[in-house]
C-alpha cells in the first residue's frame, strides 16, 4: 500500500515530462495567412484549404490558415508579426496598417475596388426608397441597426453616410443603433421588423435574394450607398526578409493572376465571389482612414 | 369504536432480507397503542408503512378503508408522524416549523408568506405552550436549539397538523428518565386531542417497560413479525424474555 | 404583523420578480415576425447538415475544443486550489496569526474575475501575438480566480474547533490545517472542480477568436450566416460531450462517495489533473495546434494621463454603468430565482425530467443564439439582452440546484408528504430549503459571472459597460480600454463585497456549513 503513492507519483511525473516534451518547436518557415471569417464553416473551410494549396504550390512554402473570428483579434494579430498575408475589410486593413507600418497592401477582388452596402427597410416601417443622400433623415426615430461593430460596409460606410445625411446615432429610437452582429442577421432582423431599417453589404444582400432568404413583402432596398473600396490583402513588411527577395511580388502576381480557367482557381474564385483579384494600392483606402478618424475607429 | 388502521398481509423486503413479514393488525380510535421490540425488528418500518411514506412489496394499508398510498391531502392529514430523527426544516426558524405542521389545509401562497414573515402566531405559540416551551423561541432557528427542544418543536408541529392518529418512532430514546416522562405525557394527557374533541389515538414505539402501563395495549415486533398483540396487563416478564431475549 | 424575517427558500425565489418587468416589456413588444426563422431553427435540429465538410471541420473543432477545455480547466484548477489556500483567512491566522494578507490576495483575485476570459485573451494577444497559449491562458485566468474564491471561502467558513484542538495539542500549523480542514474539503472540491469543466468546455468556444478554430467557431460562423443546419450539427457534437463529461463524473463520484478519505480524494483528484493537463498537450498536436509556437513579445501601447483623462470624460459613465447595473440584476434575477420556481410549480418527476432538458438546452445554446431568437420576436430593448443572458444562466444555475438535491436525502421531503402538504409546498419545505443556503451562495457567485457576461449581449441593446468596451476594442483606443477595465473591476469588487455580506447575513455567520459541503452530507 505504501508504494501505491509512490509509484503514482513517478507516473504522474513520466506522464508530465511526456506532455511538455511533445509541445515541440516548428523551425520551418510558414506562410501564415489569416481571414475574418464572414461566411458559413463550410465554403471557409472549402475556401481556405483550396486557398493554401494553391499558393503553397506556386510559392514553394508551407502555408497554414487561422481563421481568426474577431476583428481586433485579427488587428492585433498582424501588429504582432503572428499572421503573414490577412484578408481584412477596409476599415480593418487601414487599422493594421497604421499599427504596422510599411505593411503592404497586396491585393484586392474586382467587386472590391467599388463596394456598396444597401440600406434595407421593413415594408411596414413606411420608410420609402430614397431619392438623394438627405431622404436618410427618414431614419430619424426608427428603429435602426448596423452588423458588426468593426464591419466597413455594415457599420463605418453607412454610418459615414448617415451622418452626412445629418441622421445621429441618437436620434434612432432607443438613443442608439443596433449592432446585429452579422450581414445576414440585419437582413433576418429587418425582415422579421424587430427593427425598422439597417445596413448591409450589397454582396450578401444579393446572394440572400438569390437563395430565397428575402421575402420582398416584407424588406427592401431603400438606397445603395456610392461606392467606396473595401476588402484587401495585406502583407507584413518583411515577407521579402523571410522568404526570399521578391516574395511580395511573388505573392501579388499569383493572387491576381488566379484565372477561371484552371479548376482549382476557379473554385476559388467562385468561392470569394470574384471574376479575379486586381492590384490594389492603399491610396485607395485615404477616404476609408479620414471616415474612421472622424467616427472615432481610428485614434 | 371506529376502526382507523387496517394493516393487511404487508410484506416489506430490502436487500437484507425482510423487513416487515407479514404483518396484520388494526387500530382502532381511541387506542394507545406501545410499539415494543428490539433494534432492526421493523418498527420504524411498520410507522413508515403507516402512515404511507413506505409503500410495502404486498399487502395493503387502509386508513378508514382507503389505502394509504394514494390519500388525499386531507386524509393524509390525519395521520402525524413524529419521526424519529424529528426531520425539522433547519433552514427556518421555530414558528415557521411548527407552520409547516398546517401545510396540508393551506394553499401554495400561504406556505410562501410562511417562509418570508411571521404569521399565524397565536397558533404556533399556542402549540408552543402545549409542549412546554416559552413562546420566546419562536423566531429562534431550529438549528440553534437544544436536543430537547428540538424534540418539542416537533410534537408541536404535530399538535398543529391536528391528527387522529398519532405515529411516533422513539421520541423517548436518549432522554433522561425524568424528561421521557414528561414527554410520554405529553403525547397521553388531554392537549393531545384534536379540537374536535375527538378521542386520541397513539400508536408509539418505545423500549422501557416502565411506561407500558400508560398503554392499552402493547405490540411486539421480533425480525419483521409480530410475535405479541396483547392489552398492556397480560405483559409479563416471560412475555418480555420472548420479545427482548435472544431466538 | 411583526419584522419580516425572509427564509433562505424565499430569498432564492424573490429574485424571480425580475421576471415580471422583463416579460412585460417583451410581451408589450412581441411580434411574430421571426415565427418562420424559428421554425427553420426548430426544424435544423433534426436535420443538422451532415455534409463531408461541415462534420469533418466540426468533428477536429470538438477535439480542439474538448482538448482545450481539459488543458485548461486543470491548470485553473490547479492554480485555483493553491490560491484559494493562499487566501483563506485560516491559514494565514493559522500560520501568522493575522489574517491581513488574505484578505489583501483575495482582493488582487478580483481582478482576474472582473474581466471576461474574451477581454482577457485580446490584452494577452497584444502582447505575445497570436498562440495558442493566449486562448488558455485567457481562460485559465479568471476560472483559476473563481476557483479561488470558492475554495477559501469553502476553508474559511469550516468549523474551526478541531483546528484549534490540534494546535492545542501542540500539532504543527501545516499538519494541523491539512488534518482539520482537509478531509471535509475532499466532497467540496471535488463537487466544485466537477462543475468547472463544463464551463471551460462552454468557455473554450471564444477560441475561434485567437485562430484555434474549435467547435465554437464553427457555431459562430453558421450563426452569423444563419446556417441552421451547420449550428445544430456543432450544438449536438457539443452536446454529445457535454453530456458524456457529466456522466463520466456521475460516475467519478459516486466511485468517491465509498472512500470518505478526503485527503486521500484530493490527492487523487490532483493527480488526474495533473495527468489531464499533461496528456492534453499532445492532443492538441495531434490536432495540428502547436503550443511549442514561439511568442512574439510586443509591448503594448500603454495610454498617457492625459489620454486617459479624456477617456475618462469622453464616455457617458451614469448611463453607461446604471445600465449595465440593471441588466445585471434583472439578469441575475431570472437566472437565479426562476430555477427553484419553475421546480417548485411543477415538481413532479416528469416536470424534472423536462426542466431539466430545458436547462441543458439553455446551457448549450451560446447567449448571442438566444438573443438573436429574443430579438426576432420583441424589439431591441434592455429587457432582450437581460433575458437572453438570465436565460442562459438559468441553464447553469438550474444544474447546480439539481445537483444539491440529487445528493440530498429525501427523509424531509418524505416527512412533509405524510402530514398532506401538497406537493408544491412539500418540494418548497422538504426539498428545496435544505439546499437554499448552498444555492444563494453559488447565486452570490454567479452574480460576478454575469456581470462579466454583459460584455456579450452588448450588442443586443448596443448598451452598457460590456457594448462600450467592445467598441473601444474595435477602435484600439487603449485609455478607453484601461479605464473600462478599472471600472468593472470596481464593479466586481463591491458586488463581491455586498454579496458576501449579505451571505453571512442570511446564513449567519456562526453557521458552518454554507455551501457544497451540505450538497455531500
Amino acid at each position: 500500500m505504501s508504494s501505491r503513492p509512490d509509484r503514482a507519483f513517478v507516473l504522474t511525473a513520466l506522464i508530465c515530462c511526456f506532455g511538455v516534451l511533445s509541445c515541440s518547436n516548428q523551425t520551418e518557415k510558414t506562410l501564415r495567412i489569416g481571414a475574418i471569417p464572414d461566411q458559413n464553416p463550410e465554403r471557409l473551410n472549402r475556401l481556405y484549404g483550396l486557398l493554401s494549396t494553391e499558393l503553397s504550390n506556386q510559392l514553394n512554402v508551407p502555408v497554414r490558415y487561422k481563421a481568426v473570428t474577431n476583428y481586433p483579434a485579427a488587428v492585433s494579430a498582424f501588429r504582432t508579426n503572428s499572421l503573414d498575408l490577412v484578408w481584412f475589410g477596409g476599415l480593418t486593413g487601414v487599422q493594421a496598417r497604421l499599427q504596422k507600418p510599411g505593411a503592404e497592401v497586396v491585393a484586392q477582388r474586382d467587386i472590391d475596388a467599388k463596394f456598396t452596402s444597401v440600406f434595407i427597410a421593413n415594408t411596414k416601417s413606411g420608410i420609402k426608397p430614397l431619392k438623394s443622400l438627405s431622404g436618410l433623415q427618414q431614419l430619424n426615430g426608427k428603429r435602426f441597426t448596423f452588423g458588426s461593430e468593426s464591419s466597413t460596409s455594415g457599420r463605418l460606410m453607412p454610418q459615414h453616410f448617415l451622418q452626412q445625411a445629418g441622421v445621429q446615432m441618437k436620434n434612432f429610437s432607443g438613443g442608439q443603433p443596433g449592432f446585429s452582429g452579422s450581414h445576414d442577421a440585419t437582413i433576418a432582423l429587418v425582415q422579421s421588423g424587430s427593427y425598422d431599417a439597417g445596413a448591409l453589404n450589397e454582396s450578401v444582400w444579393k446572394s440572400a435574394q438569390k437563395n430565397g432568404r428575402i421575402d420582398p413583402a416584407k424588406v427592401k432596398v431603400i438606397w445603395r450607398t456610392p461606392p467606396y473600396a473595401d476588402y484587401h490583402w495585406l502583407a507584413q513588411p518583411n515577407l521579402d526578409k523571410k522568404f526570399g527577395n521578391g516574395f511580395t511580388n511573388k505573392l501579388k502576381s499569383t493572387l491576381t493572376g488566379l484565372k477561371k480557367s484552371s479548376e482549382p482557381q476557379e473554385k476559388i474564385l467562385e468561392l470569394f465571389g470574384a471574376n479575379s483579384f486586381i492590384d490594389a494600392s492603399q491610396k485607395q483606402y485615404i477616404t476609408i482612414e479620414k471616415i474612421g478618424r472622424q467616427l472615432g475607429k481610428i485614434q | 369504536m371506529r376502526r382507523l388502521l387496517d394493516i393487511r398481509g404487508v410484506f416489506v423486503h430490502s436487500s437484507r432480507g425482510s423487513r416487515l413479514n407479514d404483518i396484520n393488525l388494526s387500530i382502532s380510535s381511541g387506542e394507545r397503542v406501545a410499539l415494543v421490540g428490539s433494534n432492526g425488528s421493523g418498527k420504524s418500518s411498520l410507522l413508515a408503512v403507516a402512515n404511507g411514506s413506505l409503500i410495502p412489496d404486498s399487502g395493503k394499508v387502509l386508513w378508514q378503508n382507503y389505502s394509504t398510498s394514494n390519500l388525499r391531502q386531507r386524509q393524509r392529514q390525519k395521520i402525524g408522524t413524529l419521526w424519529q430523527d424529528l426531520r425539522l426544516v433547519e433552514e427556518l426558524n421555530v414558528a415557521q416549523n411548527i407552520n409547516s405542521g398546517a401545510l396540508a389545509n393551506r394553499n401554495l401562497l400561504w406556505a410562501l408568506a410562511n417562509l418570508l414573515g411571521p404569521i399565524e402566531l397565536k397558533a404556533c405559540s399556542e402549540c408552543l405552550e402545549k409542549v412546554g416551551l416559552s413562546t420566546s423561541v419562536l423566531s429562534a432557528k431550529v438549528s440553534e436549539l437544544s436536543g430537547g427542544q428540538r424534540q418539542r418543536v416537533a410534537i408541536a408541529r404535530l399538535l398543529r397538523q391536528k391528527p387522529e392518529l398519532i405515529l411516533a418512532d422513539e421520541p423517548l430514546f436518549s432522554l433522561d428518565p425524568i424528561l421521557a416522562e414528561e414527554i410520554l405525557h405529553l403525547f397521553l394527557d388531554n392537549t393531545m386531542t384534536s379540537d374536535m374533541d375527538e378521542e386520541r389515538t397513539l400508536l408509539m414505539s418505545l423500549h422501557q417497560p416502565c411506561f407500558f402501563q400508560h398503554f392499552d395495549r402493547v405490540i411486539a415486533l421480533k425480525s419483521g413479525r409480530v410475535v405479541f398483540d396483547q392489552p398492556a396487563n397480560c405483559l409479563d416478564e416471560e412475555a418480555l424474555a420472548l420479545i427482548y431475549g435472544s431466538a | 404583523m411583526r419584522r419580516l424575517s425572509p427564509t433562505p427558500p424565499i430569498l432564492s425565489l424573490w429574485p424571480a420578480l425580475a421576471l415580471l418587468p422583463v416579460l412585460i416589456s417583451i410581451f408589450i413588444s412581441f411580434h411574430n415576425g421571426g415565427a418562420t426563422l424559428l421554425w427553420e431553427f426548430i426544424c435544423a435540429a433534426v436535420h443538422p447538415s451532415i455534409q463531408a465538410e461541415v462534420v469533418q471541420s466540426g468533428f477536429r473543432g470538438i477535439q480542439i475544443t474538448l482538448a482545450t477545455a481539459l488543458l485548461s480547466w486543470s491548470l485553473s484548477s490547479i492554480c485555483g486550489i493553491c490560491l484559494g489556500i493562499a487566501s483563506a483567512r485560516v491559514v494565514w491566522e493559522t500560520f501568522l496569526g493575522e489574517s491581513w494578507p488574505a484578505i489583501w490576495i483575495r482582493r488582487i483575485l478580483a481582478i482576474p474575475r472582473a474581466i471576461h476570459e474574451l477581454l482577457w485573451g485580446l490584452l494577452l494577444l497584444q502582447m505575445v501575438g497570436l498562440s495558442p497559449w493566449v486562448a488558455i491562458v485567457a481562460i485559465v485566468i479568471p476560472y483559476t480566480s473563481l476557483v479561488a474564491r470558492v475554495v477559501s471561502d469553502q476553508l474559511d467558513t469550516q468549523d474551526r474547533r478541531a483546528l484549534r484542538g490540534l494546535k492545542q495539542a501542540g500539532a504543527g500549523s501545516s499538519s494541523a490545517l491539512i488534518t482539520a480542514l482537509g478531509p471535509a474539503m475532499g466532497p467540496v472540491l471535488l463537487s466544485y472542480i466537477g462543475y468547472r469543466l463544463e464551463c471551460a468546455l462552454r468557455g473554450a468556444t471564444v477560441l475561434g477568436v485567437f485562430g484555434l478554430g474549435g467547435i465554437g467557431t464553427d457555431l459562430q460562423l453558421a450563426l452569423q450566416s444563419l446556417q441552421f443546419n451547420d449550428v445544430w450539427t456543432a450544438l449536438w457534437l457539443l452536446a454529445a460531450v457535454m453530456f458524456s463529461l457529466e456522466q463520466i463524473l456521475s460516475l467519478i463520484r459516486r466511485y468517491f462517495k465509498f472512500s470518505k478519505n478526503g485527503i486521500w480524494q484530493i490527492f487523487i483528484m490532483l493527480i488526474v489533473l495533473l495527468i489531464l493537463c499533461a496528456l492534453s498537450i499532445p492532443w492538441l498536436n495531434a490536432v495540428d495546434i502547436n503550443l511549442g509556437e514561439p511568442l512574439h513579445w510586443s509591448p503594448l501601447p500603454l495610454p498617457t494621463v492625459d489620454e486617459l483623462v479624456n477617456a475618462i470624460h469622453a464616455l457617458p459613465w451614469i448611463q453607461l454603468i446604471s445600465s449595465t447595473m440593471l441588466l445585471t440584476v434583472l439578469a441575475a434575477g431570472i437566472a437565479i430565482g426562476t430555477p427553484p420556481l419553475a421546480m417548485m410549480l411543477w415538481p413532479s418527476r416528469l416536470g424534472i425530467a423536462i426542466q431539466r432538458i430545458i436547462w441543458g438546452l439553455l446551457r448549450l445554446i451560446p447567449i448571442p443564439l438566444t438573443a438573436l431568437f429574443l430579438l426576432l420576436f420583441s424589439k431591441p430593448s434592455l429587457a432582450v439582452a437581460a433575458l437572453a443572458l438570465g436565460a442562459h444562466n438559468i441553464g447553469v444555475m438550474g444544474r447546480l440546484l439539481q445537483e444539491g438535491l440529487d445528493q440530498q436525502s429525501d427523509n424531509n421531503l418524505k416527512a412533509l408528504s405524510a402530514t398532506g402538504a401538497g406537493a408544491r409546498s412539500a418540494w418548497l419545505y422538504g426539498c428545496f430549503s435544505g439546499q437554499s443556503r448552498s444555492y444563494l451562495a453559488y447565486a452570490a457567485y454567479r452574480m460576478d459571472v454575469i456581470l462579466r457576461e454583459t460584455v456579450v449581449v452588448g450588442l443586443v441593446g448596443g448598451t452598457g459597460l460590456g457594448w462600450q468596451l467592445i467598441e473601444s476594442l474595435g477602435s484600439f483606443n487603449w485609455a478607453q480600454v484601461s479605464v473600462l477595465i478599472t471600472v468593472f473591476t470596481a464593479l466586481t469588487l463591491i458586488g463581491e463585497s455586498i454579496t458576501d455580506r449579505l451571505r453571512y447575513h442570511w446564513t449567519g455567520f456562526t453557521k458552518k456549513l454554507p455551501m457544497v459541503v451540505d450538497l455531500q452530507s
